[in-house]
């Protein structure tokens, strides 16, 4: 069995030469058409600890990227590690020990949540899949992780349904389904695009102080540049595939080298205002 | 002389846990060539006055007052039959999510005519074909495109598709509500500078409504901050954006993300939902307000002028008045 040591030096994650294609399929509707090549080729490795946003406009592949990374899709060719082991022909005892190390929040909480589990449902199921605790102390653990992603009193959550939140608790309680159970590496999959600036906010302190206290591993996909640059240590900027640019939001943001990325920085609506 | 003219006007919604104000009380104008934002969070009410302002509220919703002066007439009191001639051909809106305001099984030129032909059942297919490609051209999509279905389209494509709509009939007002929110950065900042393009050229009026204040500040001349129903600032973007003085303003605009250095955020600590049950004319804010004293939740705020085109709605007019 695989285990993976977090002590370990070295990239959390590191994809090599990673492709993806899509073949679309013949219908009655339309012909079977050419390949899609989500990804070309890409290299990418993320530090122990670190926030790292991939920033993109759509369909250039920054979704795809997160959705290979905790396996929910198969690369077409290329490496993916984690803590250096290969991940891509993970099976049984294996594969269900990297689910609880991989993590990933979806875009849209009005979608992510099962309407018909309540709250403690929802963050237990982690809890049941991999047997961790008792029933007392998973009890807890859920009310505990709900006061963490800012669900205060936790216990008066407990029992509630998706519908009876806000998008922005909605949002919270899927953090919280991600982290209980402590995984080294969360994908966050423009988690706040569809809220409100002023709970957006909210949420990239909840992820900053989540990755204190846990010392977890993000990766932070979005559209938005000026997020990526508030939230991330280091920015990736990908455009039809490619990765064409790495370095602190900073350093892009200061002095972009690929013309897509000044194009992109061009084009963010912005206005002068004192603070 | 303003184009449109809306004086206190209050909607609400009959629901389950009984009347709920969505939009409370308020008033502004707007003139022609002056594009004006409506910026907010979701639920303050701000697509309500735009569905208000086209006659499309839901059948759950009452106009509980106030009157909209427009061409001569408060479109407050026109019945369905009245509002059938005004919408589309004075009055036209441009819709959230394009990809569902389009008909998937028409052409999108045929969707465009049918807007030209109910206001002018008489025009000849001639004319008819010229306008649609006048609009295609204004909106710079390729006339060999014209005759595609919406799937065949990409999103920015149907949302340019959308204004031609809303473009058919030259309507005197155009209402446009998030027209940019489901589309990329890129993408957007085409669609926006069409839309500013289109709008100065023709000279009309337009209510641009968005949650997002930096798009709204790229289109708008004058703006109007809402907060749960209530307008709680208003005034030229200039002015707002540089001095703002209402507490819930601060907030937004401390919450924004830009990609200058030098500015700080100030995280907000918003918890509660206004209460939207709440008396009439009472500020909605005064639940997250950190300046509010308890007057503000019995006392009824009053409108502050900061200077002729820049007011806030506030109980504590020293607050407004003397911090900047």
């Amino acid at each position: 069995m695989t285990r993976y040591d977090s002590g370990k030096k070295g990239p959390l994650i590191e994809m090599k030469g990673v492709t993806k294609e899509y073949h679309p399929r013949k219908s009655f509707f339309s012909k079977a058409g050419n390949k899609v090549l989500a990804l070309n080729a890409i290299n990418l490795s993320i530090q122990r600890g670190e926030i790292f946003g991939l920033v993109g406009q759509s369909g250039s592949g920054k979704t795809t990227t997160g959705r290979l990374l905790v396996k929910l899709e198969e690369p077409t060719r290329g490496k993916i590690r984690l803590n250096g082991e290969r991940i891509n022909d993970l099976a049984g005892e294996a594969l269900k020990n990297f689910r609880s190390k991989v993590q990933m929040i979806f875009q849209d909480p009005y979608q992510s949540l099962n309407p018909h589990l309540s709250i403690a449902e929802t963050i237990l199921e982690p809890l049941m899949v991999h047997d961790i605790g008792t029933r007392e102390s998973r009890r807890q653990k859920v009310v505990d992780i709900l006061e963490t992603v800012g669900l205060k009193p936790g216990a008066d959550y407990y029992s509630r349904y998706p519908h009876q939140l806000s998008g922005g608790q909605r949002q919270r309680v899927a953090i919280a389904r991600a982290i209980v159970l402590e995984p080294e590496f969360v994908v966050a999959d423009e988690p706040t695009s569809m809220l409100d600036a002023t709970i957006a906010i909210q949420l990239f302190r909840l992820i900053t102080r989540i990755r204190e206290q846990f010392n977890m591993t993000f990766l932070f996909i979005t559209h938005n540049l000026a997020a990526a640059k508030y939230l991330c240590d280091r920015v990736a900027v990908i455009h039809e595939g490619h990765i064409v640019e790495v370095n602190t939001a900073e350093n892009i943001i200061k002095s972009p080298e690929h013309p897509y990325t000044k194009k992109l920085i061009q084009v963010q609506p912005g206005f002068r205002y004192n603070r | 002389m303003s184009l449109l003219c809306v004086k206190n006007l209050s909607v609400g919604y009959e629901t389950k846990a009984g009347l709920i104000k969505a939009v409370d009380n308020i008033s502004f104008d707007l003139e022609k060539g002056r594009p004006l934002g409506f910026v907010g969070e979701s639920g303050c009410g701000k697509t309500t006055i735009g569905m208000t302002l086209m006659g499309l509220l839901p059948d759950n919703a009452v106009l509980l007052g106030g009157s909209m002066e427009f061409a001569g007439k408060d479109l407050a009191l026109l019945s369905e039959a009245q509002w059938r001639a005004v919408r589309g051909s004075e009055v036209a809106m441009i819709f959230q999510a394009a990809m569902n305001a389009l008909n998937p099984v028409y052409r999108v030129d045929d969707q465009v005519k049918e807007a030209i032909v109910t206001h002018n059942p008489d025009i000849c297919d001639s004319d008819l074909n010229k306008r649609v490609q006048e609009l295609f051209d204004l909106v710079e999509i390729p006339q060999e495109r014209i005759h595609d279905y919406p799937h065949e389209y990409s999103g920015g494509m149907k949302q340019r598709v959308i204004i031609a709509m809303a473009l058919a009939c030259s309507p005197d007002l155009i209402v446009a509500d998030e027209p940019t929110t489901a589309l990329d950065v890129i993408v957007q900042d085409q669609i926006l500078k069409g839309l500013k393009e289109i709008q100065s050229k023709f000279n009309t009026g337009l209510i641009f409504i968005s949650h997002d204040i930096a798009v709204v500040a790229s289109v708008c001349e004058d703006i109007c901050v809402m907060y749960g129903g209530q307008i709680v600032e208003k005034g030229r973007c200039k002015e707002v954006f540089s001095k703002p003085r209402h507490p819930y303003t601060k907030t937004l605009l401390g919450a924004y993300l830009s990609l200058d250095n030098e500015e700080s955020i100030v995280i907000p600590e918003m918890g509660e939902m206004p209460d939207l049950t709440m008396k009439s004319g009472c500020c909605r804010f005064s639940v997250n307000c950190t300046v509010c004293s308890t007057a503000c939740r019995t006392d009824r705020p009053q409108w502050i002028d900061i200077s002729p085109t820049h007011q806030a709605l506030c109980c504590d007019e020293g607050f407004i008045k003397d911090k900047p």
